[in-house]
């Protein structure tokens, strides 16, 4: 497909690495927080990290919907999938998670029937076809994914579709990025932004971050081509004591988003009072419900389901991580009692998490301390 | 060769398998055929998988167009 190759130039990569050696090269430091999961993997797959100088810290924030994901809700999507004619569908990452029973995947290793989907559409698919089934689809994500869930909520309705239903756990990209401004342990210079979600919302929803925080902001791709070019935008706004949003990602991000999914977002979703994020607690508005107009297909209101309040593992570090206060290796259980393969937190569970992006590609190796 | 349901909903790539939605990434896809009745279209990926997406979002589209591709809905056209 075109685009992708000349988004992967190694001669290109080069010259930007260079300018930017340039910019970072006046005695200062610069913390750049990735905000999306999907950035994060670009970083690591392409070895972005190891071209950067030292004086550019990247810092891996909470835009993995895997990541966030409390316990309680994993728990909820266990429970839902063990009742007795329910098939659940969800997306492929959401299965590894761990609960406090348990994941789905071992629900499903015990009898449970939950099955992977790519997009809300094929969860729809199985109710049409399997009229005998409680079919219900966990739905998870940020602006970016909430469209589909929308626009397929709305088929279901003008099918009449009664066994169809859905578990909302969609979140909102702006109120964990003011909570994490907030915060007064988080120290950010810019912001590289989350380009899909973006492609919803536009890049104008986030001038808040330069006019009300004081840090720029730059709306990036997800090629390595692009994630190094927003570096460098970011830096020159920060080398010049500019302060805005800039949109690198201009080929698929309109400055004002897609009024089509914003409108389709407004009519099937209302927003939360709050909602429990892992490792950074319960932020207010910041997921979504379905609205009253789609109460049918609330999974949560006809099985009167409930999330139950669970602690996140003592030992799991998840939430220094995603605040980027802590490397992922920091962490004590890291490589140790949570891996890929039997992962203790979120952040291991999905390839974008930081952890596991840092495991599979063997950041751990070179840049831990080894033990004396 | 169609995907949607099943272990094939993972991107497999180098060194790593990737959940294209928690990952927050869409993909270029090309349109083989619409049904702008329906607001679907039949597309084309890079691996030459065929998948249906919703394309009510970008308005009617044609085949031969380039879409970005999200949980199997269009977001954008590619420009």
């Amino acid at each position: 497909m075109r685009y992708v190759q000349e988004f992967r130039d190694p001669g290109l990569g080069r010259a930007l690495a260079a300018e930017i050696r340039t910019l970072a090269a006046d005695g200062r430091s610069y913390k750049l927080m990735e905000v999306c999961g999907g950035h994060t993997h670009t970083i690591y797959r392409y070895g972005i990290d190891g071209i950067l100088p030292p004086e550019v810290e990247l810092v891996h924030g909470p835009g993995c919907p895997v990541c966030v994901l409390p316990m309680g809700r994993v728990d909820l999507a266990v429970a839902t999938a063990r009742m007795p004619g329910v098939t659940l569908a969800c997306f492929g990452d959401v299965m590894r998670v761990p609960g406090s029973a348990g994941s789905l995947l071992e629900a499903r290793s015990q009898g449970a029937d939950v099955r992977i989907v790519y997009s809300p559409l094929d969860a729809l698919a199985i109710a049409r076809a399997e009229p005998d089934r409680e079919v219900v689809f966990f739905a998870i994500g940020f602006e970016t994914t909430a469209p589909s869930t929308a626009l397929t909520l709305r088929r279901a309705q003008a099918e009449e579709l009664a066994n169809f239903t859905c578990i909302c756990n969609h979140v909102l990209i702006e109120p964990p990025l003011r909570a994490l401004l907030d915060s007064a342990d988080v120290q950010i210079d810019g912001f590289i932004g989350p380009g899909h979600v973006a492609t919803v919302l536009g890049a104008e929803p986030f001038l808040f971050v330069p006019r009300e925080y004081g840090r720029p902001f730059v709306v990036s791709g997800f090629e390595p081509l692009d994630v190094l070019q927003s570096i460098r935008m970011l830096l020159e706004q920060l080398r010049e004591g500019a302060c805005t949003v800039q949109n690198q990602y201009g080929r698929a991000v309109p400055w004002a988003g897609n009024p089509r999914a914003l409108a389709v977002m407004d009519e099937v979703f209302e927003v939360r009072p709050e909602f429990e994020w892992r490792g950074l607690g319960a932020i207010p508005h910041s997921a979504l419900a379905l609205s009253g107009a789609y109460a049918d297909f609330d999974a949560e209101r006809r099985f009167a389901l409930h999330a139950p309040d669970v602690e996140d593992p003592p030992a799991c570090q998840c939430g220094e991580v995603l605040k980027g206060l802590i490397k992922p290796w920091d962490c004590r259980i890291f490589g140790t009692g949570c891996t890929p393969e039997r992962p203790a937190g979120t952040c291991m569970v999905s390839p974008e998490g930081a952890c596991a992006a840092y495991y599979t590609y063997g950041r751990h190796e070179t840049e831990r301390e080894p033990v004396a | 060769m169609t995907r949607g349901v099943g272990p094939e909903a993972l991107v497999r790539g180098p060194g790593a398998v990737r959940c294209t939605t928690c990952g927050d990434i869409a993909e270029s896809v090309r349109v083989v055929r619409a049904d702008p009745g329906a607001g679907l279209a039949l597309c084309v990926d890079d691996s030459g998988h065929e998948l249906t997406v919703q394309t009510e979002l970008v308005g009617p589209v044609a085949a031969g167009e380039v879409l970005l591709v999200h949980a199997g809905t269009a977001l954008a056209r590619e420009a």
